[in-house]
């Protein structure tokens, strides 16, 4: 494996502003003075609670926020996010939803569309795939965003939850998807709550806690220190 | 991630087509509405002030009734419809890195299409309805374009301003009400404006441009070159305002689409 590193943060800090009325607004700091390094072909898993930032961090990496204070600095030409938010048109239908994410992830048109019985496949849709996304279930939407995400080549691949979604059948096949694309060389920053996963895949980890860094190693480190802290919770 | 303009252009279009497909397959009639919404609006006019309260503003009133209310339709369903753009948006805002601007514009360009077939019927009926054409009906096309700018400029304008204040949506509303009944749909500025104000009234664009429309379409005379130049240096102004200020917020719009 190279060291060379894919993305690079020093210092990043994002805020977010509320509004309450005219004159009253509140901010609230998502992420601050947040610095690591991701290296090429490396897996990353990001873990903490609920609201902890790890979201809003993918989408400093993706480059959706820029950050308040900081810097990124970006060594690869393209990065995609996937989250279960995911932009989907609920009027249409999920491939013309694939062909528009694949764009977005990079691909040219022809390309997508090349690879779009592929995605459909993976994802398990069948005839559904031509019915408007309004009628999917989070389950299926989920799927599908993976499948087109896993199906196009990025340099960075930002997954934020979407592993643990779908059905057991869908989520073998998906870490298997991954584990591919891992000892293939991509680089990935992976967002969980599942801790055997993250164990598996992740060569490094990171806690994130109320938006700063509380620990990166190994994932045996980090998860031990982790579940004790949520034990001494309880 | 968008690699090119290029990429984003094809993006732009390939999403304009889908959404329009998407759009008619909603409705039984589908495509028809397109044509068919603008004429019962004419026809609900033509209703209530042709036949109840009998105006008639000069010539025939079916087309000066049409050369009004179509090239106004136009500007007030593609404004109305790019105000509420970013936030309905915001599934993709929040996931994929993209210029805001794209979102009132691909509204703008779906309204565009639209309207190239109701232009079309338009010209069709009025030829049909036994108008005499001119070459100055050529002309007409200059009238669509300024107008093209000034829906730009003001879906622009209205798109951006609603993210950070949702009670803006109302005003747009009111505004477009207030737009329709002082633009001289119904009426014939000439009539019914004193002599000394009616500069005054062609100051609003949408009354300018539905008087140059009726003035090729009715009267076979050329437009007033002079307010289309205006209207148009002051929608670019305004087109090229508004991108800066997109592309300064752009983040600020990413984080107001998840709050």
């Amino acid at each position: 494996m190279s060291t060379d590193n894919i993305i690079e943060l020093k210092n990043v800090g994002v805020t977010y502003r509320q509004r309450h009325s005219f004159f009253r607004h509140t901010s609230f700091e998502a992420l601050h003075d947040v610095s690591f390094t991701v290296q090429k072909g490396e897996t990353l898993g990001i873990i903490g609670l609920n609201g902890c930032g790890k979201s809003t961090l993918l989408k400093v990496l993706s480059s959706v926020y820029h950050p308040d204070q900081g810097e990124v600095i970006w060594h690869c030409k393209s990065v995609s996010l996937l989250s279960l938010g995911l932009g989907f048109d609920p009027q249409l239908s999920g491939r013309n939803n694939a062909v528009i994410l694949g764009m977005f992830l990079g691909a040219e048109k022809h390309e997508v569309q090349k690879k779009l019985d592929e995605i459909v496949e993976f994802s398990g849709l069948g005839s559904f795939a031509v019915e408007p996304m309004k009628t999917y279930s989070s389950g299926m939407r989920a799927r599908l965003g993976f499948s087109v995400a896993v199906k196009m080549q990025a340099d960075l691949l930002l997954i934020d939850e979407t592993l643990s979604v779908g059905d057991a059948q869908f989520k073998k096949k998906a870490e298997a998807a991954m584990l591919d694309k891992i000892r293939s060389n991509q680089s990935v920053v992976l967002v969980s709550h599942a801790m055997g996963q993250i164990r598996r895949l992740c060569n490094r980890v990171l806690w994130l806690d109320n938006g700063t860094t509380k620990m990166m190693d190994e994932p045996a480190v980090v998860i031990k220190e982790y579940e004790n802290s949520l034990g001494l919770q309880k | 991630m968008i690699k090119s303009n290029r990429h984003l252009i094809e993006i732009f279009f390939t999403k304009l087509v889908f959404n329009l497909r998407s759009e008619a397959s909603e409705t039984y009639l589908g495509y028809i509405w397109w044509v068919l919404e603008p004429v019962l609006y004419v026809a609900v006019l033509y209703l209530v002030f042709g036949t109840f309260l009998g105006f008639r503003g000069g010539g025939d009133f079916v087309v000066f009734l049409i050369c009004g209310k179509i090239p106004f339709l136009w500007f007030s369903k593609s404004v109305t419809h790019s105000s509420n753009s970013i936030m309905a948006g915001r599934g993709l805002i929040d996931q994929v890195v993209i210029p805001k601007a794209f979102f009132p514009l691909l509204v703008v360009f779906r309204d565009l299409v639209k309207q190239f077939f109701v232009f079309f019927l338009m010209i069709v009926f009025l030829l049909l309805y036994g108008l005499e054409p001119s070459l100055n009906w050529f002309l007409l096309v200059f009238v669509f374009l300024t107008e093209l700018l000034l829906i730009i400029a003001f879906s622009l304008l209205v798109a951006a301003i609603i993210p950070f204040l949702p009670d803006f949506k109302f005003i747009v509303a009111t505004g477009m009400m207030l737009l329709m009944f002082s633009s001289g749909i119904f009426f014939s500025y000439k009539d019914v404006i004193l002599e000394k104000h009616q500069s005054l009234f062609l100051m609003n664009p949408i009354a300018n441009l539905i008087k140059n429309s009726r003035q090729v379409l009715m009267d076979n005379l050329p437009p007033d070159w002079l307010a289309l130049a205006s209207i148009s240096f002051f929608s670019l102004v305004l087109i090229v305002v508004m991108l800066a200020i997109y592309r300064k917020a752009d983040t600020t719009y990413a984080k107001l689409a998840v709050q």
